[in-house]
């Protein structure tokens, strides 16, 4: 009987102690949950973003030890975040949303859930990437291209079309444009600016083209060996992985990609609207930028230079609308649906 | 006695709907009325999509599959376990365990490295191209899957066949006529009831399952019903009507699923443990038996364990992942990096062990009070609580969850739990209270009639009862249903990815993150570490419980 006593002792001990680490870890994060599920509460920033997370995570804390302001940061893919800010309808959380899609951004402008907001710097900001009554602003942006593994490979590709050739039968993918916005946003714009678009897609497909995951999914296929390249590769991903040493280096063909841009908007009921200026004046600032480019994207503010990369003017590029963009895409992702299905 | 009054099914069916019926109302409510008004189109525009159909066929088929092959696995391995030397390595009981501890994202991850064009099998063994082409189709996602859920399985039956020990057998020895005759017309019977129910378990959660499918189902191209609802929950365009309608026809599917496993579980539902010598024998085997049992065991725990563990761990260890298995490629960064006084994958994985044991002892609790007034679901009462607290099992976790989104949003709420750590715990609980229920059911199917008349007879008052005798008794069915519990919320993901609050990660989350932009050597050590810690504080659990069992007999 005691020893069934001490038994138990131990037990309940033990899991005590577990829930009290637990406790203390959360006790300095209760109180400031408690705040921020207040709607009075207006201390807290919230903030949704598709990341990168590293670049998120650095944007947070510089912007903590400068302003003081405290943050709660949300990160997921855009569809995630989307998703969330359709569920909180009700009872809005967000602040700040940052997309890595621009249609999506615009859909978010369409749809009526931005507020405008005349930040500083918005006149530095690349005009193309941001909405021109200030809902949102291109605060960064990527290239895709044509990510390879290097070992693999001894000829890098120069056209889109090369990949329909032979030598790459079987050993190349595609993100999901379901699951990739930028995925989808390169089909959008490839398809828009270049008439022989779809047939090119069609060669790829018929060379066996493997379209599957995310953009890191896809990308790790190429680094760990298993295909030899990633059509419309993220190149902050590219450049990031090749800086850590990894075999794998990316190229943008001649007859230009699409440049995805990526954007930062104050959602229309947010609580904190003060802080949430205050953190896109952030992102557009000097100080944000160089945090930009240090995670390798392009920066929206030209004058910044950029980090061990290709520049943006070395980057051919496609003309792409990205107003109302958000309708084509559906039509798009569709047709390329039915080719691959 | 205290779990049949009335006030006791008020309370607990109010418990259960708030927690775990009313996210259910919520998504009919959000499929069904569009702006206030009642809209059936959502249902035309669901049945339109041909790709429901295939992918509805495609989860049902994968189920089918997965119950043989997670049959074929469990049910000789706790007839090895139970039956011949190796009953007395208790140990083994955890290590099993472990397959069904990995995230699956994880498990699967590591078998595509190990499988894929230039992963490390043919990095190891150059040659083997044909094998890879061949596991990566249908055959080797349901190998996977099998691999993964059969400890599942394999408890329920070993749970069974221990029970049945004792009289039963030694009656069978006594006036049966051959030990062939003694299996198929006394034990396999006996087990029915336990099997069935595992398998309606392992069914569902097949139909349930996202991690493995999402990875290794998107390469061979096999799209399942989650994989559909997940995305239309997370790309875009986000369509929350088009979840919730495709998560209420995946419930109606395992509803009737569930309806048929009852009506076959009562029929077969025996009293097993009577109270009477529960004798365990000490085996000599013949040295065939020896072998099999030894060979059998070892094969499925390489495939279970060593094949992906090998890639996990190699993966965490890597120091440039594009050289592969070359010398000097190997370093502990990712580890150092854990465990760093502020990595944030610490943060996440301590916040993961302090959900998982709430969630733990909270389910025990509930589950123990229900189980104990559904006893063997005979009244209407009974049956209608025991459905309600098995609702979270038949749902996909993902659909369960955008419901309590729902709910604890609407705008008529005077107070929500929504965005804070409470929430994460409630959503957990709901999620898993199914399995400390039934695993407590389970314990309690099997106790005879004789006990409750006896109890009834010579104890002294009901609280007595439960105290001395029937709490004792269903102890380690209660104490699996913990364990299970823990394990499983350790590695939940895909509610932690839709509900945990801005700036809070669990274990999961943060691997899983590190997987979508980050590090994947980060990510799989966070992973390492967390089976690792599982593994311990279960052995811990197990030997106290041993301790106790001596202490009492």
């Amino acid at each position: 009987m005691i020893k069934n006593r001490i038994k138990m002792m131990a037990v309940a001990g033990a899991a005590l102690t577990f829930v009290l680490t637990g406790c203390s870890g959360e006790q300095s994060k209760k109180g400031s949950e408690q705040a921020s599920a207040k709607p009075k509460e207006e201390q807290i920033l919230t903030v949704y973003s598709a990341g990168p997370d590293g670049l998120a995570e650095n944007l947070e804390k510089a912007f903590e030890e400068k302003t003081g302001k405290k943050i709660e940061m949300f990160g997921g893919t855009t569809g995630k975040i989307l998703s969330r800010l359709e569920a909180e309808k009700n009872n809005p959380v967000a602040d700040v949303v940052v997309l890595a899609s621009a249609a999506s951004m615009d859909g978010l402008k369409e749809s009526d859930q931005l507020q405008a907001y005349k930040a500083e710097n918005a006149d530095k900001i690349n005009a193309d990437w941001s909405d021109k009554d200030g809902y949102y602003y291109g605060y960064s942006a990527s290239a895709l291209g044509i990510a390879y593994n290097t070992k693999n490979v001894k000829d890098a590709p120069k056209k889109w079309s090369d990949l329909a050739k032979p030598e790459w039968k079987d050993k190349m993918n595609m993100p999901d444009p379901s699951l990739s916005g930028s995925a989808l946003d390169f089909i959008f714009g490839y398809t828009g600016a270049d008439k022989t678009a779809w047939k090119t897609i069609e060669s790829w497909k018929k060379n066996g083209l493997q379209v599957n995951g995310a953009n890191k999914e896809a990308l790790e296929s190429v680094i760990t060996g298993n295909k030899d390249a990633t059509i419309s590769g993220v190149d902050y991903m590219a450049y990031k992985a090749k800086a850590d040493g990894e075999p794998v280096e990316i190229v943008y063909p001649e007859s230009g990609t699409v440049v995805s841009p990526r954007s930062v908007g104050i959602v229309k009921e947010a609580k904190n609207v003060e802080d949430a200026k205050a953190y896109v004046d952030f992102l557009l600032s000097d100080e944000g930028q160089k945090l930009v480019t240090d995670a390798y994207l392009l920066p929206g503010n030209q004058d910044i230079p950029v980090n061990n990369r290709v520049a943006l003017k070395d980057i051919p590029q496609l003309e792409v609308d990205w107003k109302g963009a958000e309708q084509k895409q559906i039509d798009i992702l569709t047709k390329f649906n039915d080719m691959f299905q | 006695m205290i779990m049949e009054s009335r006030r006791t099914f008020g309370l607990l069916l109010a418990l259960v709907m708030t927690f775990a019926i009313t996210p259910l109302i919520a998504i009919l409510i959000y499929t069904f009325v569009g702006n206030g008004v009642l809209d059936f189109s959502q249902l035309g525009r669901m049945f339109a999509s041909n790709r429901l159909w295939e992918t509805l066929g495609n989860s049902l088929l994968l189920g089918v599959f997965v119950i043989c092959g997670t049959t074929l696995i469990a049910l000789p391995m706790a007839l090895i376990r139970t039956k011949t030397s190796l009953s007395k390595y208790n140990w083994l009981d955890i290590v099993l365990t472990i397959p069904f501890m990995t995230p699956p994202y994880i498990g699967s991850m590591g078998w595509i490295l190990f499988m894929q064009a230039n992963g490390f099998l043919q990095q190891m063994i150059p040659g083997t191209a044909w094998m890879s082409e061949s596991f990566f189709s249908l055959f080797g996602m349901v190998m996977i899957m099998s691999l993964h859920l059969f400890p599942f399985l394999y408890l329920l039956l070993r749970n069974a066949l221990l029970r049945i020990n004792g009289s039963f057998i030694d009656a069978a020895l006594v006036f049966g006529r051959s030990p062939w005759k003694n299996w198929f017309k006394i034990i396999l019977p006996l087990l029915t009831s336990s099997y069935i129910l595992g398998i309606l378990l392992i069914f569902i959660k097949t139909l349930a399952e996202f991690g493995t499918p999402a990875t290794f189902g998107s390469r061979i191209g096999f799209k399942v019903f989650t994989t559909e609802i997940h995305s239309y929950l997370s790309k875009w365009p986000v369509d929350i009507r088009m979840a919730t309608s495709l998560s209420l026809f995946l419930l109606s599917v395992c509803l009737i699923v569930w309806y048929m496993q009852n009506l076959l579980g009562r029929k077969y539902t025996y009293g097993i443990l009577s109270g009477k010598t529960p004798a365990v024998r000490e085996r000599k085997d013949k040295w065939q038996i020896s072998l099999i049992s030894w060979l059998f065991t070892s094969i499925i725990l390489l495939l279970a364990i060593g094949i992906p563990y090998f890639s996990i761990i190699v993966t965490s260890l890597q120091k440039v992942r594009g050289n592969g298995l070359s010398a000097g490629n190997f370093n502990f960064d990712a580890y150092r990096e854990v465990f760093t006084s502020d990595s944030a994958g610490f943060a996440a994985f301590m916040n993961s062990i302090a959900f998982s044991v709430i969630t733990a002892i909270a389910t025990a609790i509930i589950g123990l009070c229900i189980a104990l007034y559904i006893k063997k679901a005979n009244t209407k009462k009974q049956r209608l609580l025991d459905f309600f607290s098995l609702t979270p099992n038949i749902i996909p976790g993902i659909v369960f969850v955008v419901g309590l989104i729902m709910f604890w949003n609407a705008p008529w709420l005077p107070a929500t739990i929504y965005n804070t750590k409470a929430m994460v715990v409630v959503a957990y609980c709901v999620l898993f209270l199914p399995y400390s229920v039934q695993y407590t059911k389970s314990s309690l199917s099997q106790l005879d009639e004789s006990i409750f008349q006896s109890a009834s007879i010579f104890g002294r008052n009901s609280w007595h009862v439960y105290r001395h005798i029937l709490i004792p008794l269903l102890m380690p069915g209660i104490l699996a249903g913990m364990m299970m519990t823990f394990i499983i919320s350790m590695r939940e993901l895909v509610a932690g990815l839709l509900i945990l609050p801005p700036s809070v990660d669990t274990g999961a989350t943060y691997i899983y993150s590190q997987f979508e932009q980050g590090n994947a050597s980060l990510g799989m050590a966070v992973a390492v570490v967390t089976v690792i810690m599982t593994v311990v504080f279960m052995f811990l659990l197990d030997w106290l419980q041993r301790r106790g069992e001596r202490a009492n007999a």
